[in-house]
């Protein structure tokens, strides 16, 4: 592996995004202390921005990956002395280590605030890591689609289809007893139900990855 | 680096293929010697960009071996790639970084950057390292373009119609500055482009390319010394004789012109002696020759 030039691409992707990943961080704490406010209005008001905060890096983020076919920055790229599948690494190493740097802040931060402020019982933990693995797996289906799809159509159909299907998965998983019946509780309760999905989301995650860099893998034409 | 290449060669591509669904590079064989500036000249669509994503190993061949500074293209791409320097019409920087950005990027990744020719450039381009690339003209951006691939000093450089679109002052800059470059005379250069004056200002090697096939391709001078263009009056009575060495003839009433790609002066004499009078032997601009050449191969390829 071309692990020198890999590096500096990340580098690169790094420079390039860094107010993005700023920004975000800036914006969930930011809604992290609205819920701080303790009124039922604020609570809401700052999950819901607390969330989309996680949804907007992780639609942000693979929109770059899109950019750089769509701005013809590839080919730059491509003339650097790196392979097809080492530049896929690159871009799934960058981009996934760059959303974790807002994903693993924000969600330190809000179990941070669970755990001392108690504005929410500690009960709700488990749907809180459900809920913020969400945005996690779809940057992860919108990061594969814009790698494999090579085009901007399949990162924008991605990107509504994600972001469609948060309110849905809310929707029901507030069905889902087993999920809801211990989030008002004051004990973190881990029952199969809650475990199960967490199981699927974290395993979506290295398999969407793994998917898309074996797809990227077999490309014979890569401009 | 591979067995049997020719260490005389920086590019080597024996039969190579590629199929699309409109489009097929048909056995593609081109030879550039080191130190040598081959001129690749083709109608848009005829297969130059193809060839030299094949040559990078961004694309596949189906069949048939390019060798590229003695590497085998794709497999050794990442080896091959250190030493060459490719820049293209349709290859864009980061718009919202600057140019001294990307020099400290091309820097970080090449030690062969050179610091010292890389200000001298960015004086000559008239460029400055602090502005942005959105805010550059196109001229500018091919320009930071070229900087950035001639201060890493590569053993090859490949442009693909990095002319194009220019104004005559760009276009003349970056020529000269192409022209400065191959004093060095270790250093190779395939320069494709649809525009047979700037190639013909730099190119020692020329080759033709056309839907696909290589059509001709040999040295400049050898173009220019052996296609001529003869204007001859017909006598009524008299039909012109078929010649070896004439690709084509267009007779209008008593006029005739025909085009020669193999020229000898026998060849006048021949067309005397049927009866024909030779009124004119006109050199061809590279331009024609590479018209005439292209209709030629259509007319082959159809018949």
């Amino acid at each position: 592996m071309n692990t020198w030039v890999v590096g500096q691409l990340i580098r690169k992707d790094w420079q390039l995004n860094r107010v993005l990943i700023f920004a975000s961080i800036f914006a969930g704490i930011l809604a992290l202390a609205v819920v701080q406010l303790a009124t039922e209005a604020t609570a809401v008001v700052g999950s819901v921005w607390f969330f989309i905060a996680l949804i907007l890096v992780g639609c942000m983020l693979p929109i770059g990956i899109v950019n750089e076919r769509k701005k013809q920055n590839l080919a730059f790229l491509m003339s650097l002395p790196i392979s097809s599948i080492q530049y896929t690494t690159s871009k799934l190493l960058s981009s996934t280590g760059l959303f974790l740097i807002p994903w693993l802040t924000l969600v330190l931060a809000a179990l941070l605030s669970i755990g001392v402020r108690g504005i929410f019982p500690r009960g709700v933990i488990p749907l809180l890591l459900i809920l913020a693995l969400m945005p996690f797996v779809g940057f992860c289906i919108i990061t594969a689609a814009s790698l494999m799809g090579e085009s901007e159509g399949w990162g924008i159909a991605a990107n509504v289809a994600c972001n469609s299907s948060y309110g849905l998965a809310y929707y029901f998983l507030c069905r889902v007893p087993a999920v809801m019946s211990n989030a008002a509780s004051r004990v973190v309760v881990w029952n199969s139900t809650i475990l199960k999905i967490l199981g699927t989301e974290l395993a979506l995650i290295p398999l969407l990855l793994g998917v898309t860099y074996f797809v990227q893998s077999r490309k014979r034409d890569f401009v | 680096m591979s067995e049997n290449y020719h260490h005389d060669l920086a590019i080597e591509l024996r039969g190579v293929c590629k199929k699309y669904r409109f489009f097929s590079l048909d056995h593609i064989d081109l030879d550039v010697p080191q130190g040598q500036i081959m001129g690749l000249i083709g109608p848009n669509g005829a297969g130059k960009s193809t060839t030299i994503r094949i040559l990078l190993g961004l694309v596949h061949q189906d069949a048939g071996e390019a060798r590229v500074l003695g590497h085998r293209m794709p497999a050794e791409q990442v080896t091959a790639k250190w030493d060459i320097g490719f820049a293209s019409e349709d290859m864009r920087l980061y718009e919202s970084m600057t140019l001294g950005w990307h020099m400290n990027f091309i820097r970080s990744i090449y030690p062969t950057w050179d610091a010292a020719y890389a200000q001298v450039l960015l004086k000559r381009f008239g460029l400055l390292a602090e502005q942005k690339i959105k805010g550059l003209s196109h001229g500018q951006r091919v320009k930071s373009t070229l900087l950035l691939v001639l201060a890493r000093k590569p053993k090859l450089l490949v442009l693909d119609e990095p002319t194009t679109g220019l104004d005559p002052v760009a276009r003349h800059e970056i020529l000269r500055e192409l022209t400065d470059v191959m004093a060095d005379e270790g250093r190779s250069v395939l320069f494709s482009s649809h525009n047979t004056q700037d190639v013909e200002q730099i190119s020692d090697q020329i080759t033709f390319i056309d839907r696909g096939r290589i059509i001709d391709s040999m040295d400049k001078e050898t173009y220019l010394d052996r296609w001529r263009r003869l204007r001859l009056e017909v006598p009524s009575g008299i039909e012109l004789p078929v010649l070896p060495g004439i690709i084509g003839v267009r007779q209008e009433g008593r006029l005739a012109v025909a085009t020669a790609n193999a020229f000898e002066p026998d060849l006048a004499n021949a067309y005397e002696n049927s009866g024909a009078i030779v009124q004119r032997i006109e050199n061809m601009t590279l331009e024609e020759i590479f018209v005439a050449n292209v209709a030629h191969s259509r007319e082959e390829v159809e018949a």
